[in-house]
């Protein structure tokens, strides 16, 4: 395996501290999950690690005209080029700084490897008794070609704070990099956070995102994620509810075509009473896409009164398109409410008959189905701008013009 | 012709009162065991003792070191001690039990549980094996239908009497559905099973009953390794019971059956069970594990439908399956599966559709009380060829009590564009509204509680043949017992 070498070439130059060393043994151990690992039955990581890397490289600096290609143009931006923050905004009450080590107590094979091997990331603490109106843009950048690179970051939101993000990665001057990411989350007491992850990138890159979320009492969390580009990608949601009256919203757009990969695994645990989660994950296949969901919810023990729902659509546009799908609900508390709800098909041909007897073209008549079927999760995005991306992306997407404006 | 069934009356009464009487030797039978464990000796002793042609001894062979490379398997979400493989019998006479003389020697709790499933005082006497005269009455049943079932061709005996007298059927189909290497236990069992049905329904034959009535009558203990194999031939139809209502004790810990069915073009077969194995006592001792692999091949046209009603076992990994290999063909399973103080039970479908224009669907129904654990394990899988395929599932949970779990593990895999697939899951409790309203018109908590129960189940107890519809709505009754509060 290549890239397992050169892990192994990588640490063994670097004085790792004794816990990343131990991380990392325990890492190389099993090496890189295989479709044998459960949680992985359905995504083969072979062809991802077999290729050749390096690992952490940094490259050139990106210009600002390449930032104002790709940012969303909102007033808040922080920056970082192969993973070091290079430029951040003033806000008051906000404390955003590089990355910083910390530990997470999760059993994950690839969030050992993360911890062991990386050095870049961001952290942002919001402080307590703040709303920040303007929603913060976080841009990555990538300019190496061949790379793996690891980020860690870190958020916080405080007591009471309100806080919205939207996350891209973005490679520039080259395709095939592969991306280990993990971020951890706390949201302390009454805090509401909305996170927007946009993962549109090259055609050939391959993403594992990570991201754990905390939540203390009375806590709102919504998570977004917008698939659209590269060939290869995980995301592992997790949340962890530890104090009552938590909310966890979660809101999933995959539009796929040529031979992606999009794997969402959201796994919420319900470790507190009187809580509610709310999931919602839409995809569209195209050609010879691939997509995979497990959705797991947990009850646990004296996890009285909690409302779970979670529902899975998905739309399968092609004959070669594959859709693999998991929900999942383990409960172990009686005066619950959850309930998932899975359905796998086309679109309409009624539907689509009555647009067509109307004059409207048969790939337009899709199209606007499609976009509909696809409104239902984009409508839960707050902030305008990203829903707007959202649309316009999945318009490309679906390879159409719509010479009226939705 | 009365003189043949004269006949076949003395022999049958013959073998019923010889053996009623070797049971009084019961230290003699018992002498006729092998020793414990498991090596390439006990098969080959099995095979012999069977009297076995060669081909079913390498058959049986192949399975045995098949199954020594394999591990069992620990992916279920339950939780038990494995049994010691080299500790247990192989091979043992037929079950004993000790005789009673009466009906009033049988253990009041047992007694109570049969009068409350409203069994006949004569099936009673013979669920329990109490030594009484020969009920006239179900010997003569009992033969004329065997006569009905020979008049149609239909041969309905047991495994080891087909290996005997319908080689050429068992060899086409036996491990045709379920191959000996399929997994650990079907291996195992393919190596060591002890007997079991073989059921043929020729070309275009209807089962004029259902053999469940046959079975309930003739039906002797079958050992630990049950070995089932039932073949539709085109445009035939048939439906089976297996097991009984009535509560089983076994000696045995470890029953790991093998069934297969093979639907031919447009055959129709409805496989019912009704699983009421020794669940343990309150606090989770002793008790049956239940290691069963269920198949069944549809070939055009062809439908299989799998009913379970699962109350009993201590701990229980089934999941009845169909591959849909014909175009056309369809596939059910309904299921209730009930868990009380610490059963454990991890159960549900694979429904594989390869044929095109094929069908499937699953309600599923859990049942968790106490402390157990009950789970829904199920497989959807449509693969490329199967266009225009159908399938609608549905598993809900009722849970009983704040110690108990109940779980969900389906997976879906679609792989072409034409297909529907629709699956939903709801966990809930029963609603202190709808007791309360039952409350309040007099109906007591334990009653209420029954009542929405059998609503929740009525979809899948309305497939059960009828008599067994009926005492399964009380066993569920009996089985929740106590959970209340």
């Amino acid at each position: 395996m290549g890239l397992i070498n050169e892990i192994k070439n990588y640490s063994d130059k670097k004085n790792l501290s004794a816990d990343k060393r131990s991380a990392l043994d325990n890492f190389l151990e099993n090496g890189f999950p295989t479709i044998k690992d459960e949680e992985w039955r359905y995504t083969s990581l072979k062809k991802t690690i077999s290729g050749k890397y390096s690992i952490n490289a940094v490259g050139r600096d990106v210009t600002k005209k390449e930032v104002e290609k790709h940012s969303l143009g909102l007033k808040h931006k922080i920056i970082l080029v192969d993973g070091f923050l290079i430029s951040k905004p003033e806000i008051k009450n906000i404390s955003i700084s590089a990355y910083s080590e910390f530990i997470s107590n999760t059993n994950e094979a690839l969030e050992k490897l993360n911890y062991s091997l990386a050095k870049n990331g961001y952290t942002i603490s919001v402080h307590a008794n703040t709303t920040i109106e303007e929603p913060i843009e976080i841009l990555f950048f990538n300019t190496v070609e061949n790379n793996f690179i690891q980020y860690r970051n870190i958020i916080t939101v405080g007591d009471n704070s309100q806080v919205k993000f939207i996350e891209k990665i973005q490679n520039i001057d080259c395709d095939n990099v592969f991306v280990n990411s993990f971020t951890h989350i706390n949201c302390e007491s009454n805090s509401k956070l909305e996170f927007n992850k946009i993962q549109n990138n090259t055609p050939n890159s391959s993403l594992i995102d990570t991201v754990d979320v905390f939540q203390k009492k009375d806590s709102v969390s919504n998570i977004n994620t917008l698939i659209f580009g590269g060939k290869f990608i995980r995301n592992n949601l997790n949340f962890e509810q530890n104090g009552t009256n938590a909310e966890s919203n979660m809101n999933g757009i995959s539009v796929l075509n040529k031979n992606q990969l999009a794997d969402n695994h959201t796994f919420v645990d319900h470790k507190s009473p009187n809580c509610r989660s709310n999931e919602m994950y839409k995809g569209v296949y195209l050609e010879k896409s691939k997509g995979v969901f497990n959705g797991k919810i947990m009850v646990r023990e004296d996890s009285q009164k909690i409302d779970a729902f979670q529902s899975n659509n998905t739309l399968l546009l092609s004959e070669d398109a594959t859709i693999n799908s998991k929900p999942q609900l383990e409960i172990y508390a009686d005066d619950v409410k959850c309930s998932h709800g899975c359905t796998i098909g086309q679109l309409d041909k009624e539907a689509l008959f009555y647009m067509r007897s109307r004059g409207i073209g048969k790939e337009e008549a899709q199209a606007i189905l499609t976009y509909a079927f696809a409104s239902e999760a984009i409508n839960n995005i707050t902030i305008n701008k990203v829903a707007m991306l959202a649309k316009k992306l999945l318009i490309n997407k679906l390879d159409v013009d719509l010479d009226h404006n939705i | 012709m009365s003189e043949k069934k004269q006949l076949s009356e003395d022999i049958l009464l013959e073998e019923v009162t010889s053996a009623e009487y070797k049971y009084g030797f019961t230290t003699k039978i018992e002498s006729d065991t092998i020793p414990k464990g498991l090596t390439e000796k006990v098969v080959r002793t099995i095979s012999a003792k069977k009297n076995e042609p060669d081909w079913m001894l390498d058959y049986r062979l192949n399975a045995y070191n098949a199954w020594l490379k394999m591990d069992e398997p620990d992916w279920a979400n339950v939780e038990y001690e494995k049994p010691n493989y080299q500790d247990v019998i192989y091979y043992s006479a037929p079950k004993q039990k000790p005789v009673l003389d009466s009906l009033d020697d049988l253990d009041p709790e047992m007694k109570k549980t049969f009068d409350k499933l409203g069994i006949s005082i004569d099936e009673q006497n013979r669920l329990a094996n109490v030594a009484v005269d020969i009920v006239m009455d179900s010997v003569s049943v009992a033969t004329s239908f065997k006569k009905t079932l020979a008049e149609k061709g239909i041969i309905f005996c047991s495994i080891s009497d087909a290996i005997k007298n319908h080689p050429k059927l068992v060899k086409k189909y036996l491990s045709s559905v379920v191959p000996v290497r399929d997994n650990f236990f079907s291996a195992l069992n393919s190596a060591v099973f002890s007997d079991g049905s073989f059921c043929y329904i020729p070309k275009g034959v209807k089962c004029p009953m259902e053999l469940s009535t046959y079975f309930r009558i003739n039906e002797a203990g079958t050992g630990q390794f049950e070995r089932t194999l039932l073949i539709a031939d085109e445009g035939s139809q048939v439906s089976y019971l297996e097991g009984c209502t009535a509560p089983m004790r076994d000696e045995n810990q470890l029953h790991a059956a093998v069934v297969e069915l093979v639907a031919l073009d447009n055959a129709d077969i409805k496989y019912s069970t009704v699983q009421n194995w020794y669940p343990g006592d309150k606090n989770g001792k002793g008790g049956v594990f239940n290691f069963v692999t269920k198949r069944g091949i549809c070939h055009k046209n062809a439908k299989i439908s799998w009913t379970q009603v699962e109350t009993g076992s201590a701990v229980t990994w089934k999941y009845p399956s169909c591959i849909l290999k014909g175009d056309n063909s369809i596939g059910e399973f309904f299921s209730v599966a009930v868990t009380n103080n610490l059963q454990q039970a991890d159960t549900g479908t694979k429904m594989i559709h390869l044929g095109k224009n094929t069908k499937s669907t699953i309600i599923a129904k859990g049942i968790s009380a106490g402390k157990s654990n009950g789970n829904y394990r199920g497989l959807v899988s449509i693969s490329k060829g199967a266009t225009n395929s159908r399938n609608f599932s549905q598993c809900d949970s009722l849970l009983m009590g704040d110690k108990c779990g109940s779980h969900t593990f389906p997976y879906i895999e679609v792989r072409n564009k034409s297909s529907q697939v629709e699956h939903e899951a709801t966990t809930s409790k029963v609603g202190e509204d709808q007791i309360f309203y039952c409350n309040q018109r007099g109906i007591g908590t334990e009653a209420a509680i029954a009542l929405i129960v059998n609503g929740y189940c009525k979809d899948v107890l309305n497939q059960l043949p009828m008599e067994f519809a009926v005492e399964a709505q009380k066993l569920l009754e009996i089985s929740l017992e106590g959970s209340v509060g």
